[in-house]
């Protein structure tokens, strides 16, 4: 089976894409930094700070459609956390934008700032990961000092989670095959909880293929690779923009706007 | 002039399971150089367990030695570099993120310099047919081709003694013809793990039958697979004439 969850666009050409992977990760980590640091009464800087990530998609033809069923799919989270906030503190506060003002509760403010901070942090996120291999990305990574456990971890964790949904699969379409009534809901999840069970078992057996596959080809604990990686000045233009960008709308847009 | 030892030399060897279930009973095997061998036998009859033997990856009571050298704690890292072991699921073979990681990994791990590396990964590549493709990762491949980068991955060690288990699983007969012509124009020792007799007929010259454990027949692959009797009694059907 092909799949394509995460790293559908990776694999384009682009600008964006023929990038330093370790450039782009520097850049999303400080501007997610910076964005996660805006206080909660800055809706409308966010909305600056999304033109950034949206306008990298688009460079580099990522479909923004494909981009929003990401954060949707992730949204849950987040959505319980920021719903949360109107319940517990009833505030009120008064909030105006251009001629208009308009009285709602500090909570409710907190739940748009936390949904705003989230989607633009998670589109910067979509932008790097959908404009970079992940082998490059982990080569990055290496070169920036992760650990070499966690650079292993995840290069793991990026070549079988494929395998353990094709497998997830064809579990669900073996019972989808002689599920033909309702069990009702304590049989359902008995049913489930052996399917995440038998799941479990085989990512063992799977875990010990691989111990022997790694220990034939001589693997002695230490990690070799041969990621090659190398700045270009696009790299240092990209980072130019990107500082001038992150620190312009800091410095002399959010002070206007509060 | 002293002798070549022998690819592989199996002795009086016998494993059970943690269990406690016999597994492998009083094997002795012996296997030349450049010989083709087809291990035979029904789902359960030691063959894999045996290519892991082969291999160093189950202790059991008997010798075994690959290529003049007893498998020990010692010797462990000269054996795997002298023989390669393609393991029954390509995707447990293929673990690294993108392809040329994976071919790479083995002669890494030999202390080979960057540039023999990236070498020996083009030439592995290429032999199985996947020259352009080695930028990929490997769940964007098709069966056939994860079956051919997990050779490749074997390939690009050089080793003198290959072990296949399986290899034709879930393939179909164009990949295999694919598969089998490879495999075929190989010059290393082959020791192939399978229960289909066309494929092991097409590749071995010798063939040992193995059931519950123990070896039942051990000689020419023709001659063996074209027993009707033997083969029915352990649950095997014959081969086609080649």
């Amino acid at each position: 089976m092909h799949h394509a969850y995460i790293d559908k666009f990776a694999y384009q050409d682009s600008a964006i894409h023929r990038l330093d992977s370790r450039v782009k990760f520097l850049v999303v980590l400080v501007f997610t930094a910076v964005v996660i640091s805006l206080p909660r009464t800055s809706l409308s800087i966010l909305v600056c700070y999304a033109i950034g990530p949206f306008a990298v998609l688009v460079w580099a033809g990522i479909p923004v459609r494909f981009a929003f069923k990401q954060i949707l799919l992730v949204s849950p989270f987040v959505l319980v956390l920021a719903l949360s906030c109107p319940l517990y503190d009833r505030t009120p506060v008064a909030v105006s934008f251009g001629p208009f003002l308009w009285r709602i509760t500090t909570g409710w403010m907190r739940c748009f700032t936390i949904l705003a901070k989230f989607v633009v942090t998670m589109l910067a996120l979509i932008a790097l990961v959908s404009t970079t291999r992940f082998n490059n990305l982990l080569a990055g990574l290496q070169r920036l000092g992760l650990p070499r456990l966690l650079i292993v971890q995840l290069g793991f964790l990026y070549r079988y989670i494929f395998v353990l949904i094709d497998r997830a699969h064809h579990i669900v379409r073996a019972r989808a095959g002689r599920k033909l009534r309702n069990l009702g809901f304590k049989t359902e999840l008995r049913t489930a909880a052996s399917m995440l069970g038998s799941l479990f078992i085989r990512s063992i057996d799977t875990a010990e293929h691989i111990s022997i596959a790694m220990q034939a080809r001589g693997f002695d604990g230490s990690w070799r690779t041969l990621w090659a990686l190398h700045t270009h000045q696009s790299d240092w233009l990209f980072v130019l923009g990107a500082a001038c960008y992150i620190s312009g709308l800091y410095i002399f847009i959010k002070p206007i706007l509060q | 002039m002293t002798k070549m030892p022998e690819a592989i030399v199996i002795e009086s060897f016998t494993y059970r399971y943690p269990d406690g279930t016999p597994a492998l009973s009083d094997i002795t095997l012996s296997i030349e150089h450049g010989q083709k061998v087809a291990l035979i036998g029904p789902n359960g009859a030691g063959k894999s367990t045996l290519l892991l033997v082969m291999a160093g990856f189950v202790k059991g009571s008997g010798r075994v030695l690959v290529d003049g050298l007893e498998i020990n704690s010692r010797n462990l890292k000269k054996i795997r570099t002298c023989l390669g072991s393609c393991l029954e699921n390509p995707d447990d073979q293929l673990f690294m993120p993108t392809l040329f990681d994976d071919v790479a990994f083995g002669p890494l791990n030999m202390g080979l310099p960057a540039e023999q590396v990236r070498a020996r990964v083009a030439d592995a590549l290429q032999t199985v047919g996947l020259g352009q493709m080695s930028d990929k990762a490997p769940h964007h491949l098709s069966a056939g081709q994860k079956r051919a980068a997990a050779v490749a991955t074997i390939l690009a060690m050089s080793p003198k003694i290959i072990t296949l288990d399986e290899p034709d699983g879930s393939l179909d007969p164009r990949n295999r013809d694919n598969l089998m012509r490879l495999l075929g124009s190989l010059p290393q020792t082959l020791v192939i793990a399978t229960c289909n007799m066309n494929f092991a007929a097409a590749l071995a010259d010798r063939a040992v039958l193995l059931d519950k454990g123990r070896i039942i027949a051990d000689g020419a692959a023709e001659e063996i697979m074209s027993d009707a009797k033997l083969m029915a009694a352990h649950g095997l059907e014959i081969a086609a004439k080649k």
